[in-house]
């Protein structure tokens, strides 16, 4: 029978699972509160932040533990989480994801970069980190990206046994999806096993942000009436690019012919085009993305028929430098 | 734990409240569910049809037109004499609520999970009280269910007291929007249902319509002096669900293991101050009372397992010691000094001459706002305070309302479009052939539009890859001018508009997800009257456009029918994606024939969508508008040429229909990568013919017959995860019907196409 390693001051050993729509994370949610209840004994819960449920949206899972005969009283989200997953790391750019850590929690990373250079990149102040490069697991093995996670979740745990996990995916997966079952545990198991660990000293490099509700800008006292937004055109401030899953398009200008294909495809509006003067005319030429807003579908991929827009990974793309600005 | 008698030996799973709602369903095995998604409760009408589809039961499931629809199903079976199941949230309530006082006023059981949530407007899909409160006066038994567990055992109390022979009334079963309906919680329930249909014994019809034998009138016209007998009897068919209900919780007690009460007490009772709270909130707030408990503080807590009957006497009982309570309503009955919990608490108790109790309202959690442990403490020690000093000072207030960042300086992205940049399509030549009847639009140039400014921008939330915005962006590059754009509720809107932001740098309006055509007639009538009492410039314009989903126009096609024969300047923009995807992909009445949805699933005992598409561009062009047409993003210019026409046609002679086919990643179980394809497939094998029909002339715009591209349906269905078993051997069945009748329309189209008189 597992223990816990620590609890809260109302018993709890809490976990919270950063993610976008559609990477699995309230799934994989379920599967832990399944493991962990049904097969480890313990009581608890799992739910997740609904919102819209789009994908490439940001979503967070909760999942909560205690012993047996523990009470689950409260239904408010995890605050002050021992084990944080990161799902999408590009995240961390719009979202304080590791707000309300200490040093003592672990994280959970995906991501291809080393340890070292994953903690400055989420900026992590202190606690353990654990870094898996679930998308290149979850793509060679064919799976979605949440069982890799999952093993790097396990591992990170230091008390969620294996074998709970895996017959909790099994169960899971097993009465619709049979014949999956097989690679996402391979997948849930290189998780476990390729992680590279770090404990990152409290050397006060990042400061640890206690978790607070951030106050809205708009409120009782001076939003106008209503609920109505005043401020048009407001949504170019939001930053899309954490909802991309890996891949991106690259646009070649020298290969393009201005058919407006991609412009009539792409449904995020990422296409920048401006009035040029050729042979004495005015005309509207491609100038490439603006990556601020793509979310990497990669239609204007398929739809080019000329051979000049190409998927790319993303990490061999400098987003920063190519993007382009948009005209409205 | 407690003692569990073996023969109804029970399970213990990872549930969610709204999973263990449809399991008692299932073991109840209702006659009929009757249902309409909308969030929070849909899951349950989602879980009940998969548990369908594998065989575990065989409760009829029946898709409503909308909440109105499924109530009156759900009445219409309740009629017959047999046992009826629904669910719904917030706006699905409030657009039913005019069937339940005919419900319970014409005494036919039923159960009705209400899966609360904030009611509109603005739309909020998370959980408050406000649509719950609104029931307290319909004459129906309310059951609260704080926990998934209780999800589970309410619904099954739920039965046994509705069906009572001195009580025959329906019954709610409330929980918490996702608090409870959507957290899995360690739950358990009975192996066999046989010992739930034990427990709450077999349905004992009254009067009712299937008996030959018995003719019976079933809601008469009735004025005083009799309506007052029928609520008079009501109020005793009340009042005797009151005497039972301890009974049957006690059954239930012993049956589960788990035993409830009418009023559910934490520390109470020696506590000086305490804290009234309903449903999932209560359990965070025992947290709250345990840490001052701690620090010697006596607070207890206090809430209603059952709001109708109203646990009168054990509330006053409960109160009798107390010097303070805080009663927190998750909802407001504005300027009444508190929710509906704070003036029936504060009626109850005037009614006790020896209470004590100092009685102070707080409004929390609005739109599902999170209830922390230290918002609980917070109430709880101001709850000492006024035990202490005796005084309230503070009678009625909001708890956890922001005012906002005072000296934030309100910035927009953009100008609003100015009037010469937006005028591209006014380059377009629109000439009517008099001798076909056709207009023909010239000078669209693709590339020139590409300096158009965009009325609706980037930065939406809307999936990768979502086939919406290519619809709207293609649209608008034909419409020259000033634009109002009204959405009905649908992804759409949802993604564009999240407060405080916006995609929109046109005005657009929301109302509700049925209601769009009406309320656009509304302001296109006001435009119009304005204009003619000199109120507007009478050269300033618009033109007005509504967009809409299929699901927006199977719950509205009433409003919209109604538009369109008053034939109101407007245009309605219908991008058709095949199912309410906004609320997760139920079945809508144009998702394809035998496709798996949420409320569709295939399996053993079910093959998907039982029903054809609904043809909706054929109903609109029966009521005789001047111009409806179909519309696909893989055929670009005909698109833009049909916007273009679309203008000129709502603003010279009536109301416009445009219905687009739109593509959904996310559900339609496609590679965003490929949706062009996927577009493109549908419209070649002719389940979306393109054409047009203006003023009574059909027009085939796009005829891949002719082209030689025209491909089998299975070509396209095989090419999505919701359509793809049809290609098995096992539905050769569905694809040939399908076929037929996607042939059959396309036939039809043609002759209609040929002959200017069809
Ligand atoms: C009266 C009412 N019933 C149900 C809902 C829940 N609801 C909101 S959007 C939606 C589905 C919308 O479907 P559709 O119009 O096809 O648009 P899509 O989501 O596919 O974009 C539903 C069922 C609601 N808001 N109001
Ligand atoms: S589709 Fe290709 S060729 Fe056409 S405009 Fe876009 S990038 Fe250029
Ligand atoms: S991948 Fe292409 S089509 Fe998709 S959002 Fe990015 S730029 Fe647009
Ligand atoms: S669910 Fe479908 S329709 Fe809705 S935003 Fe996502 S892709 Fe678009």
């Amino acid at each position: 029978m597992s223990d816990l390693p620590v609890r809260d001051e109302y018993g709890f050993y809490e976990i919270r699972l950063e993610s976008i729509g559609g990477l699995g994370a309230n799934l994989a949610g379920k599967i832990l509160a399944e493991a962990g209840i049904l097969n480890l004994g313990f009581n608890g819960s799992s739910f997740s932040s609904y919102g819209s449920e789009k994908r490439g949206s940001p979503v967070k899972a909760f999942i909560r533990f205690c012993d047996s005969d523990c009470e689950v009283r409260i239904n408010s989200p995890v605050t002050e989480p021992h084990l944080i997953a990161v799902f999408q790391e590009n995240l961390k750019q719009i979202l304080p994801v590791l707000m309300g850590m200490n040093d003592k929690t672990r994280v959970v990373v995906n991501t291809a970069r080393t340890a070292p250079a994953a903690r400055d990149f989420l900026e992590m102040p202190g606690g353990t980190l654990y870094c898996v490069d679930a998308l290149k697991i979850s793509r060679e093995e064919k799976v979605k990206l949440n069982t890799t996670i999952l093993g790097a979740v396990c591992r990170a745990s230091g008390f969620l046994a294996k074998e709970a996990l895996e017959q909790a995916i099994s169960d899971t997966l097993g009465k619709k999806y049979a014949w999956l079952v097989p690679a996402n545990l391979k997948a849930f198991n290189r998780g476990f096993e390729e992680v590279e660990i770090l404990e990152v000293p409290d050397d006060g490099k990042y400061p640890f942000q206690p978790f607070r509700e951030s106050p809205p800008r708009w409120g009782y006292g001076n939003a106008p009436i209503g609920g109505t937004i005043t401020e048009i055109a407001s949504t170019l401030r939001n930053d899309l690019s954490a909802s991309r899953e890996g891949l991106l398009p690259f646009f070649i200008r020298d290969n393009c012919t201005d058919c407006t294909l991609c412009e009539s495809t792409c449904p995020d509006y990422c296409y920048v085009w401006r009035e040029v003067e050729k042979d004495g005319r005015k005309t509207m030429v491609n100038t490439g993305i603006n990556y601020q807003y793509c979310k990497g579908c990669l239609r204007c991929v398929d739809i080019c028929p000329s051979q000049a827009i190409e998927a790319r990974n993303e990490s061999e793309v400098d987003t920063k430098k190519l993007s382009r600005v948009s005209i409205w | 734990m407690t003692e569990v008698i073996t023969e109804n030996k029970q399970v213990t799973v990872v549930k969610s409240g709204n999973e263990m709602a449809a399991v008692a369903a299932k073991q109840i095995n209702y006659h009929v569910m009757g249902f309409y998604p909308i969030t929070p409760s849909t899951q349950i009408a989602e879980t009940v049809d998969e548990m369908k589809a594998n065989g575990e039961h065989d409760i009829k499931m029946i898709p409503g037109d909308g909440e109105h629809g499924a109530a009156g199903i759900c009445y219409g079976a309740a009629t017959g004499g047999g046992r009826v199941f629904n669910a719904t949230s917030a706006n699905g309530l409030l657009y039913s609520l005019e069937q339940l006082p005919v419900q319970s006023g014409t005494r036919f059981p039923m159960v009705l999970n209400v899966v609360t949530r904030s009611f509109s407007g603005p739309l909020d899909i998370k959980g408050d009280h406000s649509d719950l409160m609104t029931t307290l006066n319909m004459g129906w038994i309310i059951l609260l269910a704080k926990d998934p567990q209780r999800g589970y055992d309410m619904n099954i109390i739920a039965v046994k007291i509705g069906e009572q022979e001195k009580v025959r009334l329906p019954v709610i079963v409330s929980s918490d929007g996702f608090f409870t309906s959507h957290q899995k919680r360690r739950v358990q329930y009975f192996e066999n249902k046989e010992t739930v249909q034990g427990f709450i014994g077999p349905f004992k019809a009254g009067n009712h319509a299937l008996d030959a034998a018995h003719p019976v009138t079933i809601g008469p016209y009735m004025n005083e002096p009799d309506l007052i007998n029928n609520k008079k009897q009501l109020s005793l068919a009340m009042a005797a669900a009151y005497e039972a209900l301890p009974g049957i919780f006690e059954e239930y007690g012993k049956l589960s293991g788990r035993k409830y009460s009418m009023v559910e007490t934490f520390e109470l009772e020696d506590a000086e101050a305490a804290l009234f709270i309903l449903n999932s909130s209560f359990d965070t707030a025992k947290e709250a009372v345990i840490r001052l408990r701690k620090e010697g503080k006596k607070v207890g807590l206090l809430a209603a397992n059952v709001l109708r009957p109203w646990p009168y006497h054990e509330l006053i009982s409960a109160c009798k010691n107390l010097r303070a309570l805080c009663v927190a309503d998750r909802q407001d009955s504005f300027s009444g000094q508190g929710g509906n919990m704070t003036l029936e608490l504060k009626a109850t108790l005037q009614d006790d001459p020896q209470n004590r109790t100092r009685v102070f309202s707080r409004i929390y959690g609005l739109g599902g706002k999170d209830f922390y442990v230290g918002d609980a403490v917070a109430l709880l020690n101001e709850a000492l305070e006024v035990a202490v000093s005796g005084r309230v000072k503070n009678r009625y207030d909001y708890l956890g309302a922001s005012s906002g960042d005072l000296n934030y300086q309100a910035e927009s992205m953009l100008e609003p479009i100015p009037q010469a940049k937006s005028g591209l399509p006014e380059n377009f030549n629109l000439v009517k052939d008099e001798t076909t009847g056709i207009t023909k639009v010239k000078g669209v140039n693709l590339r020139e539009l590409t300096g158009m400014p965009k009325r609706v921008v980037s930065g939406h939330r809307a999936c990768p890859g979502c086939g919406i915005f290519p619809n709207l962006n293609l649209f608008l590059k034909g419409i020259s001018g000033n634009v109002v754009v009204l959405f009905q509720t649908g992804c759409a809107m949802v993604v564009t508009t999240g407060f405080p932001l916006t995609s929109f740098r046109v005005t657009y309006i929301h109302n509700l997800f049925q209601n769009g055509a009406a309320t656009l007639s509304g302001l296109v009538e006001m435009f119009q009257e304005k204009k003619r009492r000199g109120e507007i410039p009478v050269d300033d314009d618009f033109t007005f456009i509504m967009v809409t989903g299929d699901g927006g126009q199977d719950i509205g096609m009433g409003p919209t029918i109604g538009t369109a024969l008053r034939n109101h300047k407007m245009i309605i923009l219908e991008y058709d994606n095949g199912g309410y995807m906004n609320t997760g992909y139920q079945m809508s009445f144009t998702t394809p024939f035998a496709a798996k949805t949420t409320t569709s699933h295939i399996g053993p005992a079910q093959h998907g969508k039982n029903f054809f598409h609904k043809d909706t561009a054929q109903i609109i062009a029966a009521t005789n508008i001047p111009y409806v047409c179909t519309v696909a993003e893989c055929n670009p210019l005909d698109y833009v040429k049909k916007a273009a026409k679309a203008q000129k046609y709502s603003s010279e002679r009536g109301l416009v229909y445009v219905k687009a086919i739109s593509a959904c990643p996310l559900n339609w179980g496609d590679n965003p990568r490929l949706e062009r394809r996927v577009i493109q497939a549908g419209v070649d094998c002719c389940f979306f013919p393109l054409y047009e029909v203006e003023e009574g002339i059909t027009n085939i715009t796009y005829d891949p017959e002719k082209l030689k591209k025209k491909t089998p349906v299975g070509d396209w269905l095989k090419m999505m995860g919701r359509t793809r078993h049809l290609i098995e051997p096992e539905y050769a069945q569905e694809l040939e019907m399908f076929q037929d009748e996607v042939d059959r329309r396309w036939e039809r189209l043609k002759a209609r196409h040929e002959h200017s008189l069809l």
